[in-house]
């Protein structure tokens, strides 16, 4: 019966190869926990930066929960994609970062990654590797053997609130 | 230490000064070399030995322990040094250490240079010996002795300079040397650094120590004799007959090791089993896996992290709402393999096959019964328990718990076994008893009638048998079921005895008391004793059970085994039924018998395939043969492309060449995907008919009752049944991949992701199913789980118990949730908040808009859900009450659906949004614009001529409740109908009745009698006021009067939206209607007594609706403001009232009177603030048109739309399905109904009329109305424009005697070009079947526009000479078909509306009564068919004059109302809005009659009549 209220935004992505970048954003979260409303996936609009290379994005995300329960604890998955001049899009990286676990306001980072791309995917290109589930990204399944490369960070704000949570004995 | 060298060193120094003097020679100079040096090695082995001496840790006499120790030494010297040359000594300083080095390298080269041969420790000490230390204790000696005397500094100097002079011939030494001194200065670092050897130990000793702390357990195998207790063997319980469970699987090498482990520690011994085992508890590892394996292709990565190369593609905007035609994943194929027929009754059996059938049946379940041989099988389990009992009986002294605990349910077991065996024995018998029986009777039966209709013979095969052992078996058996009723009546006997005993204590316990207290009581009282009398009788002396005699339970024995039980050397009797007899020929029959046969072969029978009940293919027809079989043998094979819903065999039965009955319908089971062609067995089902059949011959009939006994008693009835042998598979394709469905097509509806993946879903049930009947017979069974024999089978039982009798189809992802939940989910989903919360993020309609959920669970009150509960109910539920009429209801939930799809497809549509919906750039103004600004301010202001100034648009998010206001402006009105004079009956009134406008309009010439000619100019004619009303807010004008009124009133109405949602779409659907009603004031001198009229004046205000003007409010959103004279909408009769022109009242309105029949009314309303109407959804929706085409529309309304913005241009429809359509494709000639043709002459205003009665919109009447006019030969063109109060809508414009004549298909009315109030204003294109013709003139209303399309500078064609019509044929029916509409319907429907508007009207008069009028009602009702008749002209008068007639002294006010009939809402809302039921008149009586008539298709006009009476006194 708790709830939570998680809002603020995907403020910019920086450090990235790409210019021209847009970001994908998922809400996951375990069984227990329940959307009441707002939106639980979104997509940024298309940033092509003029000055430095960070994407500024500043979008809005407004998400209230409910739950029954602590386990999976809601986190965010980050798809960072970028398109190249010609319209053609590719991605950029995956991020997964957890929801604060203390109300109030907080800046968090993310780092991203991304599967690396063969020689012969590198000659290919355009395009490149991607998951075949973009969602087990943020899953706590083990990647070892998968070829990655760190891509850059994406910045989010996020302000918390939470309600009830005392009531069942968590104290946040 | 430091301090003692540095005396040391000062020590050295101090010889020096007496030596260098007087030296001058070489003898001299190498004198003092050699001094010097023996003073070094001096000093040096003093030093030596005063550290030898102050150091007395015993160290090794090596000379490198002492040149280790120096470095640590020389730590502390060179600070003091670096003390020394931070001291302002400056130039002198630098110098002189040059010169003590060179000093020293010469004393170097001197000794090398005096032996030839140095020793072997001076050897090392060259190449060894780190030089720093002594020049450094030189350097010292040298500094204090500069501080101490200069003297000697400058003596030394002069040594040294005079050294320099010698050793000039040695420079190649020097060089090298000065490298060492660079060397030496480098050399620091490594000084703080100490080599020291690795600490060591041996190997040996090391584990020697670590044994002591250490234990390596061994890995040999512990003798079993350690591990028991002393004394004791090990003691094997699987040995014995137990069942052990299976041990965990663990290495014998770790088992030891553990084993060893175990035994080193105190009570280690615990640890270990009888079986000298480790106690290990069953294998836990679960035999089903919780999840499905998934296999990952790619070797090594888990599947979720595979990744796809994927190409860049360009992003395609995705249309989420039309799904492509679906991925047609090709034929499945079922096979349906139709055998045979066997009927197990017919109506042509004669008695013999009746008899037959029942032996057959007898005999194969005795067949069946002796597959299972159910008692052998009980006999054995008896015997196996027993024997089991026996042995743990004697096996007990062991101690073994388990067997001991389980003897009483073995003796519950036997008990249990043995009456099932009993009771299956019995039924052995009896069956084999009735098999013989029946054969009797056939025999007997064909005896009577001496022929044989069937070739059954029944053999009884003798099995001889062992008569002594068979004997002893059943003795023992005896024996032995007697000892165990022995014992069971034993038991029962204790239980009872102890039951007795306590009974019995209590009773003698109760007695005593009883007796001490009437002992008592006699003592005390006597006249209590009555009262406690009755209460001692109650308890009676228990009884001692009986006894159980053993010669009674041994004759219940021996007597149920006579029974049930075969007799000791009676021989086996094993039935054969064989079809070797002969049948009787036809010739030797009687002649019953040969028309029963006759009958047979005429029949036939065949069978009809349903599949999705619906005929699919059927069998040929096969006579029925003699013995009541048919053989079909076909094989049908039926190409789907859906999973099947149901299988359906229909059995028909045909008797001669003419008719054919239906038999029976059995269900074919669909069948499991495991089921594949090939491996299918038949299957016979079994059907049954409850047909009668009574037949004049032989046969027996069906249902009909009949006897085999000659006095007809134990009469049989039997029904028509049979078997169907058939069996239905999936085919298997060229590839062996069997052509089935996918799984997830098999519930639709139900979300089935989860089977897709789910191997048991897939592979079928029916291997479970045995699976599950095992499990329940070993639940029944009571297997012994314990029996190392059963192991094997209660492991597979424990799989297929363990989740509800089969592997679970199912796994849960996160396991734990459940217990670490903080709520239960059903507490969860009760919560009102979070429910309110999500509907309203889904955009539920009731929630859309709710604005602030509520924080706590108390303040939401449960009844905010009841009308959403309500509505999800009834969705699917079609409510015919609102409707009356059951095709109209299917037809409005249909309507509701698709508005419902339409609605949150434009939901959907809201939340996308493009840059300008996001994005609000103002444009930077222009230097324009700027210059255009600076000279307005520089205009001369005119106050009287203001100008219009543009209002602010005001975008709808930002605006609540209260901000809207609905602006109208009520100008004046012409031609309002008048009141009609009175007729003669009625003008002599009693005085208080009189209208007291009259009066009051004949008071300045009192004189005159009301009936007098200048009555008519006095008098006036009517007081009309106009009342608004919108969302249930009224606002009235003031009362005007005359027949043209002018009123110029502004009225204010609210606007509230609905949910409180005031966003674009909202507003678009607002559906609330401005109603403005005409009514005309009518007052009423309500003085009682005419006494009174000098004293006070009562009047009666009585409105009387004169007609109505409905605006939408849409229209009025969209065209942000509505300016125009509207035709009043007046029914046809208004009684009391007519439109005669009074000749007296001309004013100057001829001409227009003359042009129009109607009333009109001026208005003007709009919004304020203005709203800034919505943009359409952008939305691309499929289509099949040619791209071209489409391309070719665009473009087509670019152009248009560039050059005249304002204009609409239409190419492109969207039709029910939400697919484009080329507009044209909807115009096509038409038929008209045929009736219509018929009934009246003037056919192009019934055509109106009748589309009048469509329920539909504005478009799609137009269309209809244009083709119909098409159809009947006439040029007609849809036209696209705009029109007041509709908006956009779609008007006909047809072309009769050179005039063009523009229709209004929703009302039915038509104007000339030229007619001034016609409500289309703007005309922007025209359409005909082949053709889209824009307006390219410059005005567009149609008074100002030439019609001529050929000419291309006003119209503009979309198909030219550059892009001919490629002849798009019509998406319009060939021809429309009419269906006769039902009259009784009609009449029934037209009987309930009247009740329910009866009802409405008393409901609408809660405080008064409410009377009706029958006579009136019934005299109204007569008038309406004649209304419809004349569609409601030129009858006004009779009706008036009949009406009068008949009611006499009542003043009537009513009037009819006509509508078209959709629904029963309008009708209520229309009789409301006349506010007939507002009359307050305490004695008014009502009439209402309602008439329907029927068109053809369904349609019905609806003619409502609402009168309201007042008796004239």
């Amino acid at each position: 019966m708790a709830e939570l209220h998680l809002f603020g935004q995907i403020e910019s992505g920086c450090g990235f190869s790409e210019r021209r970048l847009f970001c994908k954003w998922g809400l996951h979260a375990g069984a227990a926990w329940t959307l009441l409303a707002g939106a639980g996936a979104g997509q940024t609009q298309l940033d092509d930066p003029q000055v430095g290379d960070a994407a500024q994005w500043g979008h809005p995300l407004d998400l209230h929960l409910a739950t029954k329960g602590l386990q999976g604890w809601p986190r965010l998955l980050l798809e960072v994609w970028h398109v190249d001049g010609w319209g053609r899009r590719g991605l950029a990286g995956y991020g997964v970062c957890h929801v604060p676990s203390a109300p109030g306001c907080h800046r968090v980072t993310c780092v991203t990654w991304r599967p690396r791309p063969t020689r012969r995917q590198r000659l290919l290109a355009p395009g490149g590797p991607e998951l075949r589930e973009p969602a087990a990204a943020a899953g706590a399944a083990d990647r070892f053997r998968l070829r990655t490369e760190a891509a850059g960070t994406v910045r989010l704000q996020l302000g918390v609130l939470a309600r009830h949570m005392g009531r069942f004995g968590v104290a946040l | 230490m430091s301090a003692a060298r540095r005396s040391d060193a000062s020590e050295a120094v101090r010889e020096l000064p007496p030596v260098p003097s007087t030296s001058r020679t070489s003898f001299a100079e190498l004198s003092v070399r050699q001094r010097m040096r023996e003073k070094l090695k001096a000093a040096r082995t003093k030093a030596e030995i005063t550290l030898s001496q102050e150091d007395p840790s015993p160290q090794p006499r090596r000379l490198k322990g002492i040149r280790e120790r120096k470095p640590g030494v020389r730590l502390d010297k060179t600070s003091d040094n670096d003390k020394f040359r931070e001291m302002p000594e400056g130039e002198s300083h630098l110098p002189s250490k040059v010169k003590f080095r060179d000093s020293v390298k010469k004393l170097k080269q001197k000794s090398t240079f005096q032996n030839d041969f140095p020793s072997e420790e001076e050897a090392y000490n060259f190449f060894t010996f780190n030089f720093d230390a002594v020049p450094e204790k030189m350097k010292a000696g040298a500094r204090k002795k500069n501080g101490l005397n200069e003297e000697e500094g400058v003596e030394e100097e002069c040594v040294e300079t005079h050294e320099d002079e010698q050793e000039e011939d040695e420079m190649d030494d020097d060089v090298h040397l000065v490298k060492d001194d660079d060397l030496f200065i480098g050399q620091t670092d490594e000084d703080l650094l100490v080599v020291k050897p690795v600490d060591c130990e041996n190997y040996t000793e090391q584990l020697k120590r670590e044994k002591e702390f250490l234990f390596i357990p061994s890995m040999l195998a512990v003798p079993a004799s350690e591990k028991m207790p002393r004394n004791m063997q090990p003691r094997y319980l699987e040995d014995e007959g137990l069942y052990t469970g299976e041990r965990p699987v663990v290495s014998q090498s770790n088992q030891n090791i553990l084993e060893n482990r175990i035994l080193r520690q105190d009570q280690g011994k615990e640890w270990f089993g009888d079986d000298g085992k480790i106690l290990a508890l069953p294998n836990p590892v679960k035999q089903s896996s919780t999840r499905p394996p998934i296999f990952s292709l790619e070797e090594g990565i888990a599947p979720e992290f595979e990744t796809v190369y994927r190409k860049a593609i360009k992003m395609t905007s995705t249309n989420p709402y039309f799904v492509g035609p679906g991925d047609f994943q090709g034929l499945f194929q079922l096979d349906i393999d139709i055998c045979g027929l066997i009927f197990t009754h017919h109506p042509c059996f004669s008695r013999e096959h009746v008899l037959a059938a029942k032996l057959a049946q007898l005999y194969d379940q005795y067949l069946a019964r002796r597959q299972k041989n159910l008692t052998k099988l009980l006999t054995d389990k008896l015997h196996a328990l027993r024997s089991a009992v026996q042995y743990s009986i004697e096996g007990s002294g062991d101690g073994v718990p388990v067997a001991q605990q389980s003897i009483p349910e073995y003796k519950m077991e036997i008990r249990q076994t043995r009456r099932l065996r009993d009771a299956e024995q019995e039924k052995d018998r009896t069956l084999l008893k009735t098999i013989i029986k029946v054969w009797k009777q056939i025999k007997s039966l064909r005896d009577f009638q001496k022929f044989t209709n069937t070739p059954m013979k029944l053999y009884l095969r003798k099995e001889e048998v062992d008569q002594k052992s068979d004997e002893k078996v059943y003795e023992a058996e005896i024996q032995a079921e007697i000892k165990e009723l022995l014992e069971e009546c034993m038991e029962e006997y204790e239980k009872k005895m102890e039951e007795y005993k306590t009974e019995l204590h209590h009773w003698k316990s109760w007695k005593k008391t009883q007796k001490s207290k009437k002992k008592k009581k006699k003592d005390t009282r006597v006249d209590e004793e009555s009262a406690d009398h009755d209460f001692g009788e109650e308890r009676i002396k228990p009884i001692p059970p009986r006894m159980a005699n053993s010669l009674e339970i041994e004759q219940q024995v021996r007597e149920k085994a006579d029974n049930c039980r075969r007799k000791p050397g009676e021989p086996i009797l094993v039935p054969e039924l064989t079809l070797s007899g002969s049948i009787t020929p036809t010739e030797q029959c009687p002649r019953a018998e040969v028309l029963r046969r006759e009958d047979v072969k005429k029949r036939s029978a065949f069978i009809k395939v349903l599949f999705n009940s619906k005929e699919v293919s059927r069998t040929v027809t096969r006579p029925i043969s003699s013995d009541f079989r048919v053989h079909f043998g076909q094989i049908f094979n039926l190409q789907i492309i859906n999973w099947p819903e149901s299988l359906k065999l229909q059995i028909y039965e045909t008797t001669g060449m003419s008719s054919t009955t239906l038999l029976a319908e059995v269900f074919l089971p669909v069948p499991e995907t495991a089921v594949l062609t090939g491996t299918a067995a038949l299957e016979e089902i079994e059907f049954s008919s409850d047909q009668r059949v009574m037949l004049d011959h032989e046969g027996v009939g069906s249902g009909v009752s009949f006897s085999f006994e000659a006095d007809g008693s134990n009469k049989m009835t039997f029904m028509t049944s049979g078997k169907v042998s058939s069996s239905v598979s999936w085919a298997v394709g060229e590839k062996g991949i069997p052509l089935i469905p996918p799984v997830s097509q098999q519930n639709t509806g139900i979300p089935s992701a989860l089977k897709n993946i789910d191997a048991i879903a897939s592979i079928g049930t029916s291997g479970l199913t045995d699976m599950k009947k095992l499990a329940k017979w070993a639940a029944e069974a009571k297997l012994d789980p314990n029996d190392p024999n059963n192991a094997a089978l209660m492991q597979l039982i424990m799989i297929s118990t363990s989740g509800e009798a089969h592997v679970p189809d199912f796994f849960r992802l996160e396991q734990l949730q459940q217990e670490f939940n903080f709520v239960s989910d059903e507490e969860f989903n009760r919560s009102k908040r979070f429910r309110l919360l999500r509907l309203r993020n889904e955009e539920v309609a009731e929630f859309r808009n709710y604005k602030q959920v509520p924080l706590h669970e108390r303040e939401i009150s449960e009844k905010i859900f009841q009308d959403y509960e309500k509505r999800v109910q009834e969705r699917d539920v079609i409510d015919s009450k609102n409707y009356l009429d059951a095709h109209r209801a299917v037809v409005a939930s249909y309507l509701q659906k698709v508005r419902e799809s339409v609605i949150n497809r434009f939901l959907t549509a809201k939340h996308h949004f493009i840059l300008s919906d996001l994005v609000n750039e103002e444009e930077i103004p222009g230097l324009g614009i700027l210059g255009l600004g600076l000279f307005k301010l520089a205009e001369p202001k005119r106050p009287l001529r203001p100008r219009r100034k543009e209002r602010k648009k005001v975008t709808a998010q930002n605006l609540s409740d209260g901000d809207i206001k609905l602006l109208v402006n009520i100008i004046r009105a012409y031609d309002i109908p008048v009141r009609k004079q009175v007729m003669s009956k009625l003008q002599q009134p009693s005085k208080s009745s009189r209208s007291f406008n009259e009066m009051f309009a004949a008071s300045p010439s009192a004189q005159s009698p009301p009936n007098s000619p200048d009555w008519a100019f006095n008098q006036v004619l009517v007081r009309p006021f106009v009342e608004v009303s919108f969302q249930r807010t009224v606002c009235r004008t003031t009362t005007a009067e005359g027949p043209s009124p002018c009123w110029n009133e502004e009225l204010e109405l609210p606007f509230r939206a609905p949910n409180g949602d005031y966003s674009t779409q909202s507003l678009q659907s607002v559906k609330d209607e401005v109603f403005i009603n005409v009514f005309d004031e009518v007052l009423h001198d309500a003085v009682e007594d005419d006494r009174e009229r000098g004293s006070g004046i009562h009047t009666r205000i009585e409105r009387h609706w004169l007609g109505c003007v409905k605006i939408p409010f849409t229209t009025i959103y969209f065209q942000a403001r509505i300016d125009g004279t509207f035709k009043i909408n007046i029914p046809p009769v208004l009684l009391g009232y007519s439109k005669e022109k009074n000749v007296g009242m001309e004013r100057g309105y001829d001409s227009v009177r003359n042009l129009s029949e109607g009333s009109y009314i001026t208005l003007f309303i709009t919004i304020e603030p203005q709203l800034i109407p919505g943009e359409s959804v952008r939305e691309k929706f499929d289509t099949q048109e040619d791209e071209k085409l489409l391309q070719a529309a665009e473009k087509y309304e670019a152009e248009c739309t560039s050059k005249f913005p304002s204009r609409q241009c239409l190419t492109t429809v969207i039709d029910l399905d939400g697919k484009t359509v080329f507009i044209t494709r909807y115009i096509k000639p038409l038929n008209p109904p045929q009736e219509l043709l018929d009934a009246v002459p003037d056919r192009s205003q019934t055509a109106a009329q009748f589309l009048y009665l469509l329920a539909g919109d504005e478009e799609e009447h137009a269309v209809l109305l244009c083709n119909y006019f098409l159809g009947m030969g006439k040029k007609a063109w849809l036209i696209i424009g705009n029109a007041i109060p509709e908006g956009p809508t779609a008007y006909v414009l047809t072309l009769e005697q050179s005039q063009y004549v523009i229709w209004n298909p929703s009302t039915g009315c038509f104007y000339g070009q030229y007619d001034t109030f016609c409500p289309l204003q703007n005309v922007y294109c025209l359409i005909s079947c082949d053709n889209i013709w824009f307006n390219m003139q410059e005005y567009d209303s149609p008074g100002r526009i030439y019609f001529d399309i050929s000419k291309p500078k006003h119209w503009k064609p979309f198909f030219s000479r550059s892009l001919p019509f490629p002849g798009l044929h019509s998406i319009q029916p060939e021809e429309l078909t009419y269906e006769h509409s039902d009259k009784a319907a009609a009449l029934e429907l037209q009987s309930r509306i009247e009740k329910i508007l009866k009802d409405k009207i008393m409901e609408w008069r809660p405080t008064r009564p409410t009377r009706w009028n029958r006579y009136c009602t019934s005299t109204l009702r007569n008038f309406l068919p004649l209304l419809e008749q004349n569609q409601g002209r030129d009858i006004e008068d009779d009706h008036q004059a009949e009406l009068q007639k008949q009611l006499g002294d009542y003043r009537v006010s009513g009037f009819p109302i006509h509508m078209p009939y959709s629904e029963v809402r309008p009708l209520i809302e229309a009789v409301h809005s006349t506010g007939v039921h507002t009359i307050d008149v305490s004695n008014v009586e009502f009439a209402l009659a309602v008439y329907i008539h029927a068109y053809p298709q369904n349609v019905l006009s609806i003619w409502i009549y609402v009168a309201s009476l007042v008796r004239n006194r």
